[in-house]
Protein backbone atom coordinates (compact mmCIF):
# COMPACT_ATOMS: atom_id res chain seq x y z
CA UNK A 1 0.00 0.00 0.00
CA UNK A 2 1.72 3.45 -1.03
CA UNK A 3 1.95 6.15 1.84
CA UNK A 4 -0.82 7.88 0.84
CA UNK A 5 -3.56 5.72 0.56
CA UNK A 6 -1.94 4.02 4.10
CA UNK A 7 -2.75 7.84 5.37
CA UNK A 8 -6.41 8.12 3.46
CA UNK A 9 -7.13 4.53 5.01
CA UNK A 10 -6.18 5.71 8.57
CA UNK A 11 -8.02 9.07 8.26
CA UNK A 12 -11.11 6.87 6.97
CA UNK A 13 -10.97 4.70 9.91
CA UNK A 14 -11.30 7.30 12.39
CA UNK A 15 -13.92 9.55 10.63
CA UNK A 16 -15.63 5.83 10.50
CA UNK A 17 -15.25 5.60 14.49
CA UNK A 18 -16.78 9.16 15.31
CA UNK A 19 -19.24 8.73 13.15
CA UNK A 20 -20.20 5.75 15.33
CA UNK A 21 -20.04 6.97 18.15
CA UNK A 22 -22.02 10.23 16.73
CA UNK A 23 -24.55 7.65 15.82
CA UNK A 24 -25.00 9.04 12.60
CA UNK A 25 -27.27 7.88 9.93
CA UNK A 26 -25.45 5.80 7.39
CA UNK A 27 -28.34 6.55 4.16
CA UNK A 28 -27.24 9.98 3.44
CA UNK A 29 -23.46 8.97 3.74
CA UNK A 30 -24.37 6.34 1.06
CA UNK A 31 -26.20 8.78 -0.87
CA UNK A 32 -23.28 10.99 -1.27
CA UNK A 33 -20.87 8.54 -2.09
CA UNK A 34 -23.32 6.73 -4.69
CA UNK A 35 -24.01 10.35 -6.70
CA UNK A 36 -20.45 11.64 -6.28
CA UNK A 37 -18.88 7.88 -7.36
CA UNK A 38 -21.25 7.98 -10.66
CA UNK A 39 -20.32 11.22 -11.47
CA UNK A 40 -16.53 10.97 -11.62
CA UNK A 41 -15.64 7.17 -12.27
CA UNK A 42 -17.08 6.85 -15.95
CA UNK A 43 -15.43 9.66 -17.12
CA UNK A 44 -12.19 9.37 -14.95
CA UNK A 45 -12.00 5.81 -17.13
CA UNK A 46 -12.59 7.10 -20.41
CA UNK A 47 -10.52 11.14 -19.70
CA UNK A 48 -7.27 8.81 -18.28
CA UNK A 49 -7.38 6.41 -21.56
CA UNK A 50 -7.95 9.91 -23.83
CA UNK A 51 -4.65 11.83 -21.13
CA UNK A 52 -2.60 8.35 -21.84
CA UNK A 53 -2.62 9.39 -25.43
CA UNK A 54 -2.33 12.78 -25.36
CA UNK A 55 0.91 12.72 -23.39
CA UNK A 56 2.16 10.23 -25.88
CA UNK A 57 1.89 12.75 -28.34
CA UNK A 58 3.63 15.80 -26.96
CA UNK A 59 7.00 16.42 -28.43
CA UNK A 60 9.35 16.53 -25.18
CA UNK A 61 12.25 17.25 -26.87
CA UNK A 62 11.01 19.67 -29.10
CA UNK A 63 10.13 21.89 -25.73
CA UNK A 64 12.74 21.01 -24.08
CA UNK A 65 14.86 23.19 -26.47
CA UNK A 66 12.63 26.36 -25.78
CA UNK A 67 13.34 26.14 -21.59
CA UNK A 68 17.05 26.53 -21.45
CA UNK A 69 18.51 29.92 -19.65
CA UNK A 70 19.39 31.36 -22.73
CA UNK A 71 15.63 31.67 -23.66
CA UNK A 72 15.22 34.19 -20.38
CA UNK A 73 11.62 35.32 -20.23
CA UNK A 74 10.46 33.48 -23.11
CA UNK A 75 11.24 30.39 -21.43
CA UNK A 76 8.33 31.51 -18.69
CA UNK A 77 5.38 31.25 -20.95
CA UNK A 78 6.49 28.48 -22.86
CA UNK A 79 6.72 26.05 -19.68
CA UNK A 80 2.87 27.66 -18.49
CA UNK A 81 1.83 26.60 -21.58
CA UNK A 82 3.51 23.00 -21.41
CA UNK A 83 2.31 22.48 -17.64
CA UNK A 84 -1.26 23.32 -19.25
CA UNK A 85 -1.01 20.56 -22.16
CA UNK A 86 0.38 17.95 -19.74
CA UNK A 87 -2.83 16.11 -19.01
CA UNK A 88 -2.18 13.43 -16.64
CA UNK A 89 -0.81 12.85 -13.29
CA UNK A 90 2.47 13.14 -11.30
CA UNK A 91 4.20 9.81 -12.35
CA UNK A 92 3.87 11.43 -15.99
CA UNK A 93 4.02 15.32 -15.58
CA UNK A 94 7.89 14.32 -13.34
CA UNK A 95 9.07 12.37 -15.77
CA UNK A 96 8.33 15.13 -18.29
CA UNK A 97 9.74 17.57 -16.06
CA UNK A 98 13.21 15.74 -15.21
CA UNK A 99 13.77 15.26 -19.48
CA UNK A 100 13.51 19.05 -19.34
CA UNK A 101 15.54 18.93 -16.36
CA UNK A 102 18.21 16.73 -18.50
CA UNK A 103 17.97 18.99 -21.73
CA UNK A 104 18.93 22.18 -19.95
CA UNK A 105 15.87 23.82 -18.69
CA UNK A 106 16.53 26.36 -16.41
CA UNK A 107 15.14 26.77 -12.60
CA UNK A 108 12.82 29.44 -13.23
CA UNK A 109 11.15 27.32 -16.48
CA UNK A 110 11.09 23.95 -14.24
CA UNK A 111 9.65 26.02 -11.79
CA UNK A 112 6.66 27.46 -13.86
CA UNK A 113 6.10 24.65 -15.33
CA UNK A 114 5.62 22.23 -11.98
CA UNK A 115 3.58 25.03 -10.59
CA UNK A 116 1.42 25.34 -13.81
CA UNK A 117 0.78 21.58 -13.99
CA UNK A 118 -0.24 21.35 -10.31
CA UNK A 119 -2.66 24.28 -11.05
CA UNK A 120 -4.21 23.86 -14.30
CA UNK A 121 -4.05 19.94 -14.87
CA UNK A 122 -6.25 19.39 -17.53
CA UNK A 123 -7.72 16.27 -16.51
CA UNK A 124 -8.19 17.28 -13.03
CA UNK A 125 -10.31 19.90 -14.07
CA UNK A 126 -12.33 17.54 -16.62
CA UNK A 127 -12.55 14.48 -14.21
CA UNK A 128 -13.01 16.12 -11.38
CA UNK A 129 -13.53 20.43 -10.85
CA UNK A 130 -16.10 20.52 -13.62
CA UNK A 131 -18.55 17.20 -12.36
CA UNK A 132 -18.18 18.34 -8.76
CA UNK A 133 -17.90 22.48 -8.41
CA UNK A 134 -19.59 23.51 -12.15
CA UNK A 135 -18.21 25.30 -14.55
CA UNK A 136 -18.91 28.47 -12.82
CA UNK A 137 -16.22 27.78 -10.36
CA UNK A 138 -13.68 26.85 -12.92
CA UNK A 139 -13.70 29.95 -14.15
CA UNK A 140 -13.47 31.95 -11.66
CA UNK A 141 -10.35 29.56 -10.14
CA UNK A 142 -8.62 29.91 -13.53
CA UNK A 143 -8.80 33.81 -13.29
CA UNK A 144 -7.66 34.42 -9.48
CA UNK A 145 -4.71 32.00 -10.30
CA UNK A 146 -3.81 32.50 -14.06
CA UNK A 147 -0.86 34.75 -12.80
CA UNK A 148 0.61 32.04 -10.31
CA UNK A 149 2.62 30.05 -12.65
CA UNK A 150 4.45 33.30 -13.84
CA UNK A 151 4.68 34.78 -10.57
CA UNK A 152 6.56 31.70 -9.66
CA UNK A 153 9.02 31.63 -12.30
CA UNK A 154 9.81 35.11 -11.64
CA UNK A 155 10.25 34.69 -8.17
CA UNK A 156 12.23 31.73 -8.76
CA UNK A 157 14.30 34.03 -11.31
CA UNK A 158 14.98 36.52 -8.65
CA UNK A 159 16.51 34.05 -6.47
CA UNK A 160 18.12 32.52 -9.04
CA UNK A 161 20.46 36.38 -8.87
CA UNK A 162 21.13 35.59 -5.58
CA UNK A 163 21.71 31.69 -5.03
CA UNK A 164 21.98 28.98 -7.01
CA UNK A 165 20.40 27.09 -4.17
CA UNK A 166 17.84 24.96 -6.28
CA UNK A 167 19.44 22.69 -8.93
CA UNK A 168 17.57 19.88 -9.94
CA UNK A 169 19.09 16.63 -9.58
CA UNK A 170 19.80 14.94 -13.21
CA UNK A 171 19.96 10.91 -11.21
CA UNK A 172 16.74 10.11 -13.75
CA UNK B 1 -34.01 1.23 6.94
CA UNK B 2 -36.48 4.21 6.11
CA UNK B 3 -32.85 6.13 5.40
CA UNK B 4 -32.32 4.45 2.57
CA UNK B 5 -35.46 4.90 0.79
CA UNK B 6 -33.74 7.33 -1.74
CA UNK B 7 -32.26 3.68 -3.50
CA UNK B 8 -35.85 2.98 -4.77
CA UNK B 9 -36.84 7.01 -5.95
CA UNK B 10 -36.78 6.45 -9.80
CA UNK B 11 -35.81 9.93 -10.18
CA UNK B 12 -32.99 9.96 -8.01
CA UNK B 13 -31.42 6.96 -10.07
CA UNK B 14 -32.27 8.63 -13.13
CA UNK B 15 -30.33 11.95 -11.91
CA UNK B 16 -27.98 9.34 -11.00
CA UNK B 17 -27.22 7.38 -14.19
CA UNK B 18 -27.59 10.27 -16.35
CA UNK B 19 -24.97 12.49 -14.17
CA UNK B 20 -22.72 8.81 -14.77
CA UNK B 21 -23.23 8.45 -18.56
CA UNK B 22 -23.80 12.23 -19.06
CA UNK B 23 -22.57 14.54 -22.18
CA UNK B 24 -18.85 14.80 -20.74
CA UNK B 25 -18.64 10.89 -20.73
CA UNK B 26 -19.33 10.42 -24.46
CA UNK B 27 -17.40 13.68 -25.38
CA UNK B 28 -14.17 12.14 -23.14
CA UNK B 29 -15.08 8.95 -25.17
CA UNK B 30 -15.25 10.32 -28.40
CA UNK B 31 -11.79 11.87 -27.08
CA UNK B 32 -9.87 8.60 -26.23
CA UNK B 33 -11.06 7.05 -29.55
CA UNK B 34 -9.81 10.16 -31.82
CA UNK B 35 -6.35 10.90 -29.91
CA UNK B 36 -5.93 6.77 -29.73
CA UNK B 37 -6.19 6.68 -33.58
CA UNK B 38 -4.23 9.63 -34.14
CA UNK B 39 -1.30 8.06 -31.91
CA UNK B 40 -1.91 5.07 -34.17
CA UNK B 41 -1.24 6.61 -37.10
CA UNK B 42 1.79 9.11 -35.39
CA UNK B 43 3.31 6.64 -32.97
CA UNK B 44 2.25 3.29 -34.58
CA UNK B 45 0.61 0.48 -32.49
CA UNK B 46 3.06 -0.84 -30.07
CA UNK B 47 2.80 3.43 -27.94
CA UNK B 48 -0.63 2.45 -28.08
CA UNK B 49 -0.40 -1.01 -26.50
CA UNK B 50 1.98 0.64 -24.35
CA UNK B 51 -0.36 3.39 -23.22
CA UNK B 52 -3.72 1.52 -22.45
CA UNK B 53 -1.36 -0.98 -20.22
CA UNK B 54 -0.31 2.08 -18.60
CA UNK B 55 -3.39 3.53 -17.86
CA UNK B 56 -5.00 -0.23 -16.76
CA UNK B 57 -1.98 0.08 -13.82
CA UNK B 58 -3.15 3.67 -13.69
CA UNK B 59 -6.86 2.72 -13.25
CA UNK B 60 -5.97 -0.10 -10.91
CA UNK B 61 -3.88 1.91 -8.66
CA UNK B 62 -6.87 4.65 -8.65
CA UNK B 63 -9.50 3.05 -7.97
CA UNK B 64 -9.10 2.21 -3.77
CA UNK B 65 -7.71 5.74 -3.55
CA UNK B 66 -10.87 7.18 -5.05
CA UNK B 67 -13.54 4.67 -2.73
CA UNK B 68 -11.45 5.87 0.00
CA UNK B 69 -11.55 9.31 -1.05
CA UNK B 70 -15.13 9.64 -1.83
CA UNK B 71 -16.01 7.81 1.39
CA UNK B 72 -14.02 10.36 3.99
CA UNK B 73 -15.69 12.84 1.83
CA UNK B 74 -19.21 11.81 1.82
CA UNK B 75 -18.63 10.87 5.95
CA UNK B 76 -16.79 14.65 6.45
CA UNK B 77 -20.11 16.04 4.25
CA UNK B 78 -22.55 14.42 6.58
CA UNK B 79 -20.77 15.53 10.02
CA UNK B 80 -19.46 18.97 8.94
CA UNK B 81 -20.04 21.31 11.52
CA UNK B 82 -21.52 23.69 8.79
CA UNK B 83 -21.84 26.83 11.34
CA UNK B 84 -18.25 26.72 12.48
CA UNK B 85 -16.78 25.89 9.23
CA UNK B 86 -18.51 29.36 7.60
CA UNK B 87 -16.78 31.35 10.92
CA UNK B 88 -13.30 30.01 9.61
CA UNK B 89 -13.44 30.48 6.21
CA UNK B 90 -16.40 32.38 5.73
CA UNK B 91 -17.40 35.09 3.50
CA UNK B 92 -15.93 37.29 6.61
CA UNK B 93 -13.23 35.47 7.71
CA UNK B 94 -10.76 38.31 5.95
CA UNK B 95 -6.94 37.08 5.92
CA UNK B 96 -7.18 34.64 8.55
CA UNK B 97 -9.63 32.73 6.20
CA UNK B 98 -7.61 32.94 3.86
CA UNK B 99 -4.75 31.55 5.63
CA UNK B 100 -6.55 28.96 7.55
CA UNK B 101 -7.42 27.31 4.04
CA UNK B 102 -3.98 27.64 2.24
CA UNK B 103 -2.89 25.81 5.26
CA UNK B 104 -5.51 23.11 5.18
CA UNK B 105 -4.77 22.64 1.56
CA UNK B 106 -1.13 22.40 2.15
CA UNK B 107 -1.93 19.74 4.71
CA UNK B 108 -4.56 17.62 2.83
CA UNK B 109 -3.62 14.14 2.06
CA UNK B 110 -4.43 12.37 -0.99
CA UNK B 111 -5.21 13.30 -4.70
CA UNK B 112 -7.35 15.05 -6.11
CA UNK B 113 -10.39 12.69 -5.64
CA UNK B 114 -10.43 13.61 -1.96
CA UNK B 115 -8.94 17.46 -2.51
CA UNK B 116 -12.15 18.28 -4.57
CA UNK B 117 -14.80 16.34 -2.89
CA UNK B 118 -13.32 18.13 -0.11
CA UNK B 119 -13.61 21.36 -1.41
CA UNK B 120 -17.16 20.33 -2.64
CA UNK B 121 -18.50 19.75 0.44
CA UNK B 122 -17.20 22.83 2.16
CA UNK B 123 -18.23 25.49 -1.08
CA UNK B 124 -21.50 24.79 -0.43
CA UNK B 125 -21.94 25.41 3.02
CA UNK B 126 -20.84 29.08 2.80
CA UNK B 127 -17.70 29.53 2.87
CA UNK B 128 -15.99 32.46 0.83
CA UNK B 129 -14.87 32.28 -2.64
CA UNK B 130 -10.60 33.01 -1.67
CA UNK B 131 -10.87 30.47 0.99
CA UNK B 132 -11.96 28.15 -1.73
CA UNK B 133 -9.74 28.77 -4.62
CA UNK B 134 -6.79 29.42 -1.40
CA UNK B 135 -7.44 26.31 -0.54
CA UNK B 136 -7.23 24.24 -3.79
CA UNK B 137 -4.18 26.32 -4.96
CA UNK B 138 -2.40 25.38 -2.23
CA UNK B 139 -3.21 21.64 -2.24
CA UNK B 140 -2.00 21.88 -5.82
CA UNK B 141 1.22 24.00 -5.16
CA UNK B 142 2.25 23.25 -1.48
CA UNK B 143 0.71 19.38 -1.05
CA UNK B 144 3.34 18.15 1.42
CA UNK B 145 2.59 14.87 0.65
CA UNK B 146 2.58 15.53 -2.79
CA UNK B 147 6.16 17.45 -2.56
CA UNK B 148 7.34 14.25 -0.19
CA UNK B 149 6.31 11.68 -2.94
CA UNK B 150 6.73 13.24 -6.07
CA UNK B 151 8.77 16.24 -6.32
CA UNK B 152 11.77 15.50 -3.77
CA UNK B 153 12.72 12.06 -5.69
CA UNK B 154 11.84 13.20 -9.20
CA UNK B 155 13.80 16.85 -8.70
CA UNK B 156 15.72 16.69 -5.71
CA UNK B 157 15.31 18.27 -2.15
CA UNK B 158 16.84 21.49 -2.81
CA UNK B 159 14.43 22.37 -5.78
CA UNK B 160 11.27 21.20 -3.76
CA UNK B 161 12.29 23.65 -1.32
CA UNK B 162 13.39 26.40 -3.93
CA UNK B 163 9.58 25.39 -5.45
CA UNK B 164 8.11 25.62 -1.98
CA UNK B 165 9.24 28.42 -0.59
CA UNK B 166 8.53 30.71 -3.82
CA UNK B 167 4.74 29.30 -3.82
CA UNK B 168 3.99 30.05 -0.40
CA UNK B 169 2.15 33.25 -0.78
CA UNK B 170 0.21 32.38 -3.98
CA UNK B 171 -2.24 30.67 -2.74
CA UNK B 172 -2.88 33.88 -0.53
CA UNK B 173 -2.69 35.87 -3.69
CA UNK B 174 -4.74 33.94 -5.68
CA UNK B 175 -7.57 33.99 -2.77
CA UNK B 176 -7.27 37.80 -2.42
CA UNK B 177 -7.61 38.17 -6.50
CA UNK B 178 -11.08 35.68 -6.31
CA UNK B 179 -12.59 38.10 -3.91
CA UNK B 180 -11.95 40.74 -6.26
CA UNK B 181 -13.04 39.46 -9.27
CA UNK B 182 -16.63 41.08 -10.83
CA UNK B 183 -18.51 37.46 -11.07
CA UNK B 184 -21.17 35.63 -9.89
CA UNK B 185 -20.49 32.18 -8.64
CA UNK B 186 -22.77 29.20 -8.89
CA UNK B 187 -21.67 26.31 -7.65
CA UNK B 188 -22.90 23.14 -8.62
CA UNK B 189 -25.32 21.34 -6.21
CA UNK B 190 -26.02 24.66 -4.28
CA UNK B 191 -29.50 24.57 -3.95
CA UNK B 192 -29.83 27.80 -1.94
Amino acid sequence: MSPGLLVLSVLLVLLAALAVQQRQDTGPVVQRFVEQFAMLVPRMLVALIAAGFIAKLIPKEAIAGLLGEDAGLLALPVAVAAGLIVPAGPVIAFAIAAVFAKSGASVPALVAFVTSWSIFAAHRIFIYEVPLLGTSFLRMRLLSAMAVPFMAGVLAMLAGMITTFGQPLLTH
Amino acid sequence: MASFDFLKDPSWRKEVSSSALGKSFWGFGAAAVGFGILCWLIKGPDVVWAALSEDLSLVADLMPRVVVALSIAALIWVMMPRDRMSALVGKKSGMRGLIIATLAGAVTPGGPSSAYSLLAAVAVSGADRGALVAYITAWALLGLQRILIWDVPFMGAEFAMLRFAVCLPLPIIAGLIARRLPLTLRIKGDET
